[in-house]
């Protein structure tokens, strides 16, 4: 635990705001305690947020700073309810939560409102709209692995809005929330709909997120396909902001979403718009103090730690490598003497033990197979290399651009899923599909012509059988407030996230690694 | 025939010999790659007819060299060298490989590393970068382009059996980038298809399909990715060279000729 003098100079830092003057914004000191109703930021409350505002955690607490300084949201977009059903932004992308949101939150929200908050919205807080309200089975999927659902138009369509002819044809195999067999929401309904469960991700730190100034060329180089464009500026995106890469700025994920999410009548207007992307563009969170490690911002300490950090990181920066780094954290917490002071001797093991842990992210390799997207662009399957080789991007972890791999975490056999037996009443809680790859193209290499698939990513905006189960790579940020991970929330906490990347690459990790590894994520 | 009826006989190395071997020099086969781990990086190597062949090792994205894939079969198409051997390998240099579509489950070797096995010369270790890319060239000298205009061409080569992949993406970016700066109004698309003539005297062939596939391909890439206004000429090949078993991967083409 860290010790009294290190938390006087955190709360010096980051002060304390009080409740009156910031109803939903607090700050703590280690030990203090918050109410759940606190925590949950309300639509159209129109509170000030601070310029630096700290919350709580299981593992901490988590650093919000809005680059602008203190944030009026009064009246903007972001935070009000600007649509039919009472949500807002802010509903699903929490201050709290590192502007995404946990299961805990939800179902904390679920017993405060007994299910009547806006955020279990019918068109996706629920797992069919079709199903009984005020059930929380209906809403399973929201509660138990923090999903929203997000429906898609099948076949895809292009930019101009023109149907993709795909290369494989798509079969329901199982339907456990009826959404994907439903006359009206369905594959067979008049509007033909692929229904599919995705977490919503963080809306911090986003210079990271869309930056093209690294990587990104005309033509992808995973696949050669046209880069997407501003459909403004005609300048050329990351596609790294959405799990499926389907929109290209902030601006056209703002308005799809308001359509969607939000169920506005019409796209949010310019203003509305304006305001929504500035504060997108102003927000960063990170972990800022950590239970094990104390202060993870106090001066001297690794660099790539704190929320300040990233709004004075270099974007366009690939960091897999030894002059920059993903997550630059010198050698500060390597080798740390001990002062024979229990708790500060305690702190110093764990922030060994951090150390330790950004060295198996950065250096500890395993071989990397049939990972589509990495082992086709050139480097050959399998490669021998480390967790930084796909995840990149200094500061974040991403990809620098075209984000989008398969590493299974929808793809059977890889995806998490519930084998059923006669001893057991536990039921899959996701859809199933099977694709089939025509045979007019080539099969995919690694999963050949028939893919199984709770989710088909990027392959359901580009319609190509090399993109099923492609899923554009989160960052690291954040994590310890925001649990489960993967986009279908398969990894309740960040050890069955480790477990996850364990057995599906045989990395055959140690104990002490994935300690070691689960405690630096923690403190990202 | 069809493609997958060539691509069987292939493997099984039932086809009938139809033409003189290549070359003693040369190299032609398909087989399964075989990956040897060494201290520092893997390297990837190939047996045929009793011989074990070095074929490159792991890099990065800037390496001309793509590694294989286990799981599947190898086209190997090189040319010995009389370097000394490397990771037990006679060493084909230079060497293009194409990983064949169909899986084969044999493919799955992973040798372990042994100490006489190195790769003292590998540009990056298997992990983190020292900040450079493997092979980094040179940045092009800028290139002024003035008029009038010359009609430029550009090549795409393919893997056998296969379409466009990401390593052609630095190509269509220059086609892009010089139609765009001339202001050309044609672009001329030639595609083919090609075949391969192996050492056992196999003539190995893609299916003449494929040339209008990489035709059209890439014109809607281009036209996609920027030059839809363009009159776009597209053409395919109808026949195939008759290989003689060296360079034949130059066959499986497509020519890009930007006229202004």
């Amino acid at each position: 635990m860290p010790s009294s003098a290190v938390t006087r100079d955190l709360a010096d830092r980051w002060p304390i705001v009080a409740a009156g003057v910031v109803a939903l914004c607090i700050v703590s000191s280690a030990g203090a305690q918050h109410s759940a109703a606190n925590r949950w930021w309300s639509e159209g409350s129109g509170h000030l947020l601070p310029g630096r505002v700290a919350y709580p955690n299981d593992y901490g607490e988590l650093g919000i700073v809005n680059a602008s300084g203190n944030y009026d949201t009064a009246g903007n977009a972001f935070f009000e309810p600007i649509g039919t059903n009472g949500r807002a932004c802010v509903t699903c992308h929490q201050p709290a939560d590192a502007m995404s949101i946990s299961t805990q939150t939800i179902q904390q929200r679920w017993q405060e409102t007994n299910g009547h908050d806006p955020l279990f919205a019918a068109i996706d807080g629920r797992n069919c709209p079709h199903l009984p309200s005020g059930d929380p089975q209906a809403h399973s999927l929201l509660l138990e692995r923090g999903l929203i659902r997000v429906f898609l138009p099948w076949p895809p369509r292009d930019a101009a809005g023109k149907e993709i002819t795909p290369e494989f044809t798509i079969e329901v195999v199982r339907d456990p929330s009826g959404c994907n067999t439903h006359p009206k929401y369905g594959l067979e309904s008049d509007e033909p709909t692929v229904s599919v469960y995705r977490r919503p991700r963080m809306v911090a730190n986003l210079k990271f997120v869309t930056a093209a100034d690294f990587g990104v060329t005309p033509f992808s180089i995973k696949d050669s396909r046209p880069t997407d464009r501003d459909p403004e500026t005609g300048r050329l995106v990351n596609m790294n902001m959405m799990a499926d890469a389907r929109e290209p700025t902030l601006k056209t994920q703002a308005i799809s979403a308001a359509l969607e999410h939000l169920q506005t009548d019409g796209p949010p207007s310019e203003a509305q718009l304006a305001e929504i992307i500035d504060f997108e563009s102003q927000i960063y969170a990170a972990q800022l103090r950590h239970v094990g490690a104390g202060d993870l911002d106090e001066p001297g300490g690794p660099q790539a730690l704190g929320p300040q950090a990233l709004v004075d990181g270099s974007t366009g920066v690939l960091g897999n490598n030894t002059t920059r780094y993903v997550f630059p954290m010198g050698d500060a917490w390597k080798s740390l003497p001990r002062t024979g002071d229990a708790d500060s001797d305690t702190e110093r093991e764990f922030r060994e033990s951090v150390a330790r842990g950004h060295d198996v992210f950065f250096f500890r390799t395993f071989w990397i197979r049939d990972a589509m997207h990495i082992n086709n662009i050139g480097l050959g399957n399998p490669i021998k290399r480390t967790c930084s080789t796909c995840h990149g991007m200094h500061m974040t972890g991403m990809d620098v651009a075209n984000g989008w791999v398969d590493v299974g975490t929808t793809n059977l056999p890889w995806a998490s899923t519930v084998l059923q037996d006669p001893w057991s009443d536990r039921e899959p809680e996701l859809p199933l599909f099977r694709l089939t790859c025509s045979g007019s193209h080539a099969p995919h290499p690694f999963l050949g012509r028939t893919i199984f698939t709770q989710d088909p990513g990027r392959a359901l905006i580009t319609g190509k059988c090399n993109d099923i189960g492609a899923i554009v790579m989160q960052q690291f940020r954040g994590m310890a407030a925001r649990a489960p991970y993967f986009v279908n929330g398969s990894a309740k906490n960040l050890r069955e996230l480790i477990d996850f990347y364990d057995r599906r690459f045989n990395i055959r990790y140690s104990e002490q690694e994935k300690i070691d590894l689960e405690n630096f994520l923690s403190t990202l | 025939m069809n493609r997958r009826t060539i691509m069987t006989s292939t493997l099984l190395i039932a086809a009938t010999a139809t033409a003189e071997p290549p070359p003693a020099s040369q190299r032609n086969f398909v087989s399964c790659p075989i990956v040897r781990d060494t201290a520092t990086v893997p390297c990837w190597l190939s047996e045929y007819d009793g011989e074990l062949y070095y074929l490159g090792i792991q890099t990065d994205v800037s390496a001309d060299f793509d590694p294989p894939f286990l799981g599947h079969n190898v086209l190997v198409e090189g040319t010995i060298s009389d370097q000394e051997r490397i990771c037990g390998g006679i060493v084909l240099d230079p060497v293009r490989i194409s990983p064949m579509l169909d899986f084969d489950s044999r493919c799955n070797t992973i040798l372990p590393a042994e100490d006489r096995y190195t790769v003292p010369f590998a540009p990056r270790p298997p992990g983190p970068s020292g900040g450079r890319l493997a092979f980094q060239r040179p940045p092009p000298e800028p290139e002024v382009i003035v008029p009038p205009y010359a009609a430029r061409e550009f090549e795409l080569f393919y893997d056998f059996d296969m379409l466009i992949m990401g390593r052609h993406a630095g190509t269509l970016a220059q086609v892009l980038d010089y139609a765009t700066k001339t202001g050309a109004r044609t672009i001329e698309v030639t595609a083919s298809s090609g075949a391969t003539l192996l050492s056992d005297g196999t003539h190995m062939a893609e299916d003449i399909s494929l040339a209008p596939k990489r035709a059209n391909e890439v014109a809607r890439l281009l036209q996609t990715g920027g030059l839809a206004d363009r009159r776009f000429e597209i053409e395919a090949e109808s026949e195939q060279e008759s290989p003689d078993g060296v360079d034949d991967w130059r066959s499986r083409r497509t020519l890009i000729r930007v006229a202004p």
